[in-house]
């Protein structure tokens, strides 16, 4: 599903280089829920933005979906996209549409057929447990709800790669709880999880196999 | 799909609010410019058409040919290029026609001493010998014939309006061009205002894998229908002007230019100001569009 060889990444500041990543190795397995673990700065956004083709590689290889992303361009960006959920700290729900419109919104920019939609929106907002909010604009909504709506989102698409960018950043220890809760059922129906988190309790919490990123470098894997 | 990108692309207009009226103004007023120069121009070309039908190129002889000698010199230059029509005018003719002139002061006529008029051919020139090149080449090649005195024919100030319509038309595309220039800027803002409004679509388009067009079309779109608004504006404020002006100007252009009304424009020009509209706020849109990937 996924594999990184030997991936480094080097960001150019004016002439000064800053290593993100170096030498990180690993293989995800179809259907598996792995934690990134790392303090912030360790290079679990990087590594992550290399999964969905944000960033590419200085040096080494990235498979994901068991397409090589090295020579990956436009619509072959796209079509990998199309196979992949993300979520971030922040919900990045758009302000002036409601719940279903922000859900329907990534149906419908892919090209749904309109019949489809409603169902499939009002499926993913009852796997996320919010469909009782579809009306209420994200300004209505509790920060917790907020990041449900955000994943429901990145699901209605049923994705075979769920990315999860410290989905639990921004909420307390309840709403965390029930958001990690959920993506342990995404997880459940087949689909592969990288859940990047720097709270070490959560990480322990999880009980699923940990990847551990430290100044860039992965230094274990259990 | 389609349906959800016109949707779009009338929220992004939406977004632009001030910006986009201002735009969509500036279009109004470039074309509407435009327009108002094709109109006289177009009233002009009209004015040119129909004096060149009526324009005829008199030939004075230098004496009157003999019984038979007209039907002949008649035949000899109906066959010359660029002539349509030949009609020989005798003195006896011309005479007849100067007391039809003088109306209720023919008697002045009767004290002349004989018949000072030459007798003459009334040349009506073909389409091609109507144009200013074809009538410069048809008068030297009457001038060269034999019997001809003299030849006279008022090419010269049909002539002279055919330059002036070219120059109104010239005026009116210039004038227009500067004007579109700033409707194109003006449109490029207003859909670089739109672009940073629709920020977080684009992101969550780009994380989602849309295909490229779905994330541009919008952007044209909108561009597009603020410059299919502006030339609808500018046609409509036209037809207003013209509604009103018409009636006002129709004797005035009649004594100066002999045309009977004042035209709108032809349906092709209306067409061509709409298309017009569109493809400037499509260059707007796709000019914000590329400022934004810079």
């Amino acid at each position: 599903m996924i594999t990184l060889d030997r991936v480094c990444k080097v960001f150019s500041v004016g002439p000064v280089k800053v290593p993100a990543l170096t030498d990180v190795s690993f293989r995800v397995a179809k259907g598996e829920f792995v934690i990134l673990h790392g303090r912030s700065g360790a290079g679990k956004t990087t590594l992550l933005k290399l999964l969905y083709r944000a960033e590419t590689p200085s040096e080494g290889e990235v498979a994901v979906l068991d397409r090589p992303l090295a020579r990956l361009k436009g619509r072959g960006v796209a079509a990998l996209r199309q196979n992949i959920g993300v979520v971030f700290q922040d919900s990045k729900l758009l302000p002036g549409r409601t719940v279903y419109e922000n859900i329907a919104f990534v149906l419908r920019v892919l090209g749904a057929p309109r019949g489809e939609i409603t169902e499939r929106v009002f499926d993913a907002l009852r796997a996320v447990g919010l469909h009782s909010r579809a009306r209420a604009y994200p300004a209505q909504l509790s920060q917790g709800e907020a990041q449900r709506a955000a994943l429901a989102r990145a699901i209605v698409r049923r994705p075979a790669l769920l990315i999860a960018d410290e989905p639990t950043g921004n909420l307390d220890d309840e709403m965390g709880a029930e958001i990690t809760q959920v993506i342990r059922e995404v997880n459940a129906g087949g689909t592969t999880v990288v859940f990047a988190t720097h709270q070490a309790r959560l990480a322990a919490m999880l009980k699923s196999r940990v990847l551990v990123l430290d100044g860039g470098r992965l230094v274990k894997d259990k | 799909m389609i349906r959800f990108l016109v949707g779009e692309a009338f929220r992004d207009l939406r977004r632009a609010g001030r910006v986009a009226v201002s735009a969509i103004v500036l279009i109004m007023l470039s074309l509407g410019a435009v327009g108002a120069f094709l109109l006289l121009s177009d009233n002009l070309s009209n004015a040119i058409a129909s004096w060149r039908d009526r324009l005829r190129i008199i030939v004075y002889l230098k004496q009157e040919p003999a019984t038979g000698g007209a039907a002949a010199l008649v035949r000899r230059v109906e066959a010359l290029p660029g002539v349509a029509a030949v009609q020989y005018v005798s003195r006896a003719e011309a005479l007849a026609a100067l007391r039809r002139a003088l109306g209720k002061e023919a008697a002045a006529a009767e004290n002349l001493s004989g018949n000072p008029l030459p007798a003459s051919l009334e040349v009506t020139p073909s389409r091609e010998g109507a144009t200013p090149e074809g009538a410069r080449r048809l008068i030297e090649r009457l001038a060269a014939l034999p019997e001809a005195d003299d030849v006279a024919g008022g090419v010269e100030w049909v002539d002279k309006l055919a330059r002036v319509q070219r120059l109104v038309t010239l005026v009116g595309l210039g004038f227009g061009a500067v004007l579109a220039v700033a409707a194109i800027l003006t449109v490029t803002t207003a859909t670089t205002l739109v672009l940073h409004a629709r920020r977080h679509e684009t992101e969550i388009m780009r994380l989602v894998g849309a295909p490229e067009f779905t994330i541009r079309l919008p952007l044209l779109l909108q561009g597009m229908v603020q410059g299919l608004i502006g030339a609808a504006l500018a046609v409509a404020a036209l037809a207003i002007a013209h509604f009103f002006l018409a009636p006002r100007l129709g004797p005035l252009m009649a004594v100066a230019l002999g045309l009977g009304e004042v035209n709108f424009l032809p349906v092709a020009h209306i067409v061509a100001i709409a298309v017009a509209g569109t493809l400037l706020g499509a260059l707007g849109g796709f000019m914000a569009r590329g400022r934004s990937e810079a």
